[in-house]
């Protein structure tokens, strides 16, 4: 115990002192902070509104209505700026030869020409049709886009109901739109959590859990892979038990994750609980941040994750140790993780398909198999409720795959460690395992 | 109090494609400096690896401190310096000593304290904070050496412990080695440069293709070996030399060093027969000396010229 306490501790400090621990630490809380603030002050940097024209073919004044109406527009956020700066340019029977000419005019940086951003092609075909051509530079953004849409939308369908005669109060209140409101329920009680923000709780663990298999196991097998190649193992392996080596080393590396992770989850929850504060300190308003939801981490799911994440960093970073037991040199250990990661991709890949059916028997089949669970239950479970009886079975299904692949992984450890040469093949690997 | 510290009995061990050791079986007592000789490949790493529980006996037994079967549990009683060293490259020489300590059961403060005193003690204590990868060869071969003997092991296992020092840090460990067996501790170590074992070892066995050509005291196996050896130097007229010393009527065999040589006289050929044959061929004697022969013309002797190359194998399962 002593032993595997001191291996344990060697590991976590000569881990945690290294310039990539340190900088990685710090890099992610860093990338969170900039992430929150970063488009808050780009929004605020960008208050210059977008020059566009109106091409207007259209009969009667709606080509008016709808520059009025871009013209009033408003960004959110940034104290009222204007969204558009409207020019509407009166182009009956003409609207190719005018749009052209204003084509020639848009995204052009050059001194004395007053640029154009995008112009509105409007002709009674296409207010009829709802098929509104904008030309512009910045038809690649999505959220601009859907902006004019709506902008536009409204506008034209209040023309249509008066060109055919309806009281425009009467049709719009008849044409609204239907919105389903989400809100979770938990064993018989509301969680306070929208349907999106349990889906992105679901897709943030996912990616966690994830993320931390495949850097902490490859942490773990560079360790021994160093152990291996310096030929420290054989000085270790004359007093200290292969077992024990390798238990101390995927203890150290997890501790070293635990900690990591920890102080990651704390910057990202402090980062979100201050974040109007942190707004306000960067001069953005807070209203932009507000609409963004938090989902909160229930203790029970809390616990299941953390149960997960230690039975899954057990499976998967003994299974590491294995490989780098038995290769030569880190470039071979690269080509022979393959399985190893193919497995955790596999069950990274394996939680989307539950996102959309979390209690189906996909879901259910996947859980008991111990590869996978450590992924998909927690991502379960944040989505939907687990019976209690399928979560203790699925655990201890887990808890004996785990404990039979750092079985079988301490026997190939111990003959791979102080074995130089030849990778073995599956068979010579089989005798290992076998070997008393 | 046991007898012996290491007992072989009869042990083997094969590798795919070779025998590394076979059927070998030594005794090695408590207290005193032993000697396990052989060619490179001979089966010393693995003897020693074999002795550690490192690698397992195929067959045979090994026993340690007079009659408890060879297990890991041991290593807190045991020293083990490795052919290739291994240490932590990033990691400071005192942590690593003190780590290297705990491994071997010390607690955290008392590896400290031995960490201190024995960079201390071999001169190289402003070194301790400095990485083991800053190091010259010599300095990490004296930080492994500390590591090997921080907890004051009862038996010191050195596989090949000087190879690659220079003369005065070599002095130095060997100094630590006559005290600490001196002290009653077990000293083996391997190698296979003969005048080495010869100065410092009571007892010595021989190994060659993994078998025991011959062990016991070393002074009993140079008597047994016969006392009738001349050791001479010449300066001038070699072929003259030769040809006096091929002479099969007066010496039976030759250790040719170049500039010297050790002879074994044939049996009834007196020394100053030698003597005069080789004044007479005006050699230009400088040293004439009858003498026990010496641990290198005995490995000749009993290993064979052929045997001192290694097979050839295609495991490298160590090296």
């Amino acid at each position: 115990m002593h032993k595997i306490w001191a291996v344990m501790r060697r590991e976590f400090l000569e881990k945690v002192r290294t310039r990539a621990f340190i900088i990685g630490t710090v890099l992610f809380p860093v990338l969170m902070v900039g992430l929150t603030v970063l488009p808050i002050l780009l929004d605020r940097r960008e208050t210059e509104p977008k020059r566009v024209a109106v091409v207007d073919g259209a009969s009667g004044d709606v080509g008016m209505k709808v520059t009025d109406a871009l013209a009033a527009s408003r960004r959110e956020g940034v104290n009222g700026a204007a969204r558009y700066s409207m020019i509407r340019v009166p182009a009956r029977d003409r609207v190719e030869n005018v749009r052209d000419s204003l084509i020639a005019l848009t995204g052009v940086h050059q001194e004395g020409v007053e640029s154009l951003d995008g112009i509105v092609v409007l002709t009674d075909e296409s207010v009829d049709g709802g098929r509104i051509p904008y030309l512009g530079v910045n038809v690649g953004s999505m959220a601009d886009m859907r902006k004019l849409e709506s902008e536009l939308q409204t506008t034209l369908r209040q023309e249509r109901l008066r060109r055919a005669g309806i009281d425009v109060f009467i049709g719009m209140k008849a044409s609204r739109e239907v919105d389903v409101v989400t809100q979770k329920v938990t064993a018989g009680k509301l969680t306070g959590e929208s349907g999106a923000t349990s889906f992105m709780l679901a897709y943030i663990m996912g990616l966690i859990l994830y993320m931390a298999m495949l850097l902490y196991g490859v942490q773990v097998m560079n360790s021994v892979m160093e152990e291996k190649t310096n030929r420290i193992a054989e000085v270790l392996a004359s007093s200290v038990k292969p077992f024990e080596m390798m238990l101390g080393k995927v203890l150290g590396v997890g501790g070293v994750g635990l900690l990591q992770l920890g102080i990651w989850g704390t910057t990202a929850m402090l980062v979100t609980t201050y974040r109007v504060p942190l707004a306000k300190l960067f001069g953005a308003s807070p209203d932009a941040l507000t609409a963004m939801k938090l989902p909160s981490v229930r203790p029970d799911l809390l616990a299941v994750f953390l149960i997960y994440f230690v039975l899954g960093f057990l499976l998967y970073a003994a299974a590491y140790a294995a490989v780098a037991a038995m290769c030569n040199s880190q470039q071979e250990a690269q080509q022979a993780n393959t399985p190893v990661t193919l497995c955790i991709v596999a069950g990274f890949m394996a939680m989307f398909s539950l996102l959309n059916e979390p209690s189906g028997s996909l879901a259910r089949t996947l859980s008991l198999i111990p590869v996978t669970a450590p992924f998909v239950v927690p991502v379960r479970y944040s989505l939907a409720p687990i019976p209690i009886g399928e979560l203790l079975l699925s655990m201890a299904v887990t808890f004996a795959g785990m404990l039979f692949v750092v079985w079988v992984a301490g026997r190939i450890y111990r003959v791979g460690i102080l074995m130089y040469g030849k990778r073995p093949k599956i068979s010579e690997l089989w005798r290992w395992v076998r070997a008393s | 109090m046991y007898q012996n510290a290491i007992e072989l009995d009869g042990i083997s061990k094969r590798f795919a494609g070779h025998t590394a050791v076979r059927n070998l079986s030594l005794t090695v007592p408590r207290g005193g400096i032993y000697g396990l000789l052989g060619p490179n490949g001979a089966g010393k790493s693995t003897t020693i690896r074999m002795i550690l529980s490192i690698l397992l006996p195929d067959e045979g037994k090994v026993t340690l401190f007079g009659g408890e079967p060879a297990s890991r549990d041991l290593s807190e009683r045991i020293g083990y310096l490795p052919e290739e060293r291994g240490l932590y490259p990033r990691m400071k020489v005192a942590e690593q000593l003190t780590f290297l300590g705990e491994a071997k059961g010390l607690t955290r403060t008392r590896a400290r304290e031995l960490t201190a005193q024995w960079l201390a003690r071999l001169g190289i204590a402003d070194w301790g904070t400095k990485k083991v990868q800053d190091l010259s060869k010599g300095m990490q071969q004296k930080v492994q050496f500390i590591g090997a003997l921080l907890h004051e092991p009862e038996l010191l296992i050195l596989d090949e412990p000087f190879s690659g020092l220079d003369p005065v840090n070599s002095q130095v460990m060997r100094d630590v080695v006559v005290e600490m067996a001196r002290a009653g501790r077990t000293v083996l170590f391997s190698t296979h440069i003969m005048e080495q074992a010869e100065k410092m070892c009571d007892r010595i066995a021989i190994i060659a293709r993994g078998e025991k050509v011959v062990d016991g005291r070393l002074a009993d196996i140079k008597s047994e070996a016969g006392g009738r050896h001349v050791a001479l130097s010449f300066h001038r007229n070699q072929e003259a030399a030769a040809r006096v010393l091929g002479d099969r009527a007066l010496v039976t065999r030759v250790d040719d060093y170049g500039a010297s040589a050790e002879a074994e006289l044939a049996a009834g050929a007196a020394s100053d027969e030698l003597l005069r044959a080789l004044m007479n061929a005006d050699v230009g004697i400088s040293r004439f000396e009858v003498v026990e022969p010496s641990l290198q013309s005995i490995f000749i002797a009993k290993v064979g010229v052929d045997a001192a190359t290694a097979p050839a194998r295609e495991d490298m399962a160590h090296a």
